[in-house]
């Protein structure tokens, strides 16, 4: 269907490229004019390989972050809650899936973006390096990350790239289930006993910080923002959705009773502990509404924390790489397998 | 009448079928506007995909302003559903639905906010996902 690149040597930015002044001129005026664009149209190669390293990135992030939440199936502590989490990370994988049917129309192969992920020359979203201990973690996860993802992918269906565009409405349908299964189970945690609100406040705690950087760094140190805005294969900086991010869960945390704590973190990427034995943290002072803006306040994360951990050297990174690994290679013979099944004659099969 | 029909014998009895068969069931998606799903609007009869393209074109592009068609041949599709064929389980999904939430999550939230904050949270929500 599309047009396609190859080799992936041809799958880089290349801003020295000379491309066609009348058709850039017109795809411009194309993309201003609110317009969507085809895997089959003519496209500029920095275009493609950008809203290509986006989808793939997705994809990845998708698939991984299925992980840390995959760990708790066996462990929800209710039937409902099981099914509902099954779901979930049901949903998750199937994201992946479409975003990379969504990548290899733009010219990369699905085993490709599945062995670069696995030997770590393309990366995933920075958020799944963290641990998940507890089961108040699945809870946050599902409310905060699954609640930034929905406010980043609502940035997104505004883009483009129309079968990105379109598998992205359809993945926030999905991600509203997420969300408010999330939202059921903070609020049954904070509802419930003082153990539960402590367990609660914790995870919380762990997943703040994450969740601010989830938006990637400030605008001021983010290099690829500008020709990207301009094709509108993004369409929100990131401080933009970063402020909006707080401004929706800064207040409704305090509601529940939840603090806003700036905490030191381990490596392993839980809240270290003081010598008197209680967690090394203190209230965000910056967390109040500031009435002449009508935004929050808030304190930025740790972005050398940020650098450090998609760098290859957060809590998770290893396992969540390692179990990607193995899958993809106790998973070869069903591939092959499938693959060839396919390939037989009618009869035979 | 025309000086050929005056002058045409009708032949008599069963008529022999026709050694080139009959043409082919095509599907007809069309799209309405760029950006929109391709939606089925109908079926052509071709001998082949050429044939098949152009009457699609004629017959469903030219009733509405259509951007965009995909014309399939129907021994190309294949599908599910229907009858024993149980497609979305009939079993208690809500779980896997925003909805299934919605009531609950209504609730609990009231015990910690009023009414009222209830409801302009719940508005600037991300409603147009649900
Ligand atoms: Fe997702
Ligand atoms: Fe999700």
């Amino acid at each position: 269907m599309s047009a396609g690149v190859t080799s992936s040597e041809e799958l880089r930015i290349d801003w020295k490229i000379q491309e066609d002044p009348d058709r850039m001129a017109a795809f411009q005026a194309h993309i201003d004019a609110k317009g969507l664009v085809e895997a089959d149209d003519w496209m500029p190669h920095n275009y493609r390989v950008g809203m290509l390293r986006m989808a793939e990135h997705h994809a990845n992030s998708e698939i991984v972050g299925a992980l840390p939440e995959g760990e708790w199936i066996t462990r929800a502590p209710s039937l409902r809650r099981k099914l509902a989490l099954v779901a979930k990370v049901q949903d998750e994988v199937g994201h992946g899936q479409m975003l990379y049917r969504t990548s290899q129309d733009l010219g990369k192969s699905r085993d490709q973006m599945l062995r670069d992920l696995v030997t770590g020359k393309t990366r995933y979203h920075n958020v799944f390096n963290y641990p998940a201990p507890t089961w108040a973690d699945v809870a946050m996860i599902q409310w905060l990350v699954d609640g930034a993802a929905i406010l980043n992918q609502k940035s997104l269906a505004e883009g483009s790239y129309g079968p990105y565009v379109r598998t992205m409405k359809r993945i926030n349908m999905e991600e509203a289930f997420h969300f408010k299964s999330g939202e059921d189970m903070v609020l049954t945690l904070m509802s419930g006993t003082k153990r539960q609100r402590q367990m609660a406040q914790e995870a919380f705690d762990r997943w703040w910080g994450p969740c601010l950087m989830f938006f990637g760094p400030p605008d001021r140190e983010s290099t690829k923002t500008g020709p990207f805005m301009t094709w509108r294969i993004k369409t929100a900086t990131n401080d933009t959705l970063r402020e909006a991010y707080v401004d929706r869960f800064a207040p409704a945390a305090r509601a529940l009773g939840l603090n806003i704590h700036l905490a030191r973190k381990n490596p392993d990427g839980l809240i270290a502990v003081k010598a008197d034995g209680t967690p090394d943290k203190i209230e965000d002072p910056l967390i109040r509404l500031d009435e002449s803006t009508g935004h929050w306040g808030f304190t930025q994360p740790d972005w050398d924390e940020f650098y450090r951990v998609i760098g290859g050297d957060g809590p998770c990174n290893k396992q969540r790489v390692a179990l990607r690994r193995f899958s993809y290679e106790q998973g070869r013979w069903v591939r092959q397998a499938v693959m060839g099944c396919a390939g037989l004659p009618p009869s035979r099969n | 009448m025309s000086k050929i029909r005056e002058q045409f014998q009708a032949g008599e009895g069963e008529l022999a079928s026709s050694p080139e068969a009959d043409p082919k069931a095509y599907e007809v998606f069309i799209q309405l506007t760029r950006g929109q799903p391709h939606v089925h609007t109908g079926t052509v009869d071709a001998v082949d995909d050429k044939m098949a393209l152009e009457y699609a074109r004629k017959h469903y592009g030219r009733d509405q302003a259509c951007v965009h068609m995909w014309v399939v041949a129907r021994e190309a599709m294949i599908s599910a559903g229907y009858g024993d064929d149980i497609i979305w389980p009939l079993t208690d999904q809500d779980y896997r639905l925003a909805r299934g939430y919605a009531a609950d999550v209504r609730r609990k939230w009231e015990q910690f906010r009023s009414k009222e904050d209830v409801d302009r949270y719940q508005k600037e929500d991300i409603k147009d996902a649900f």
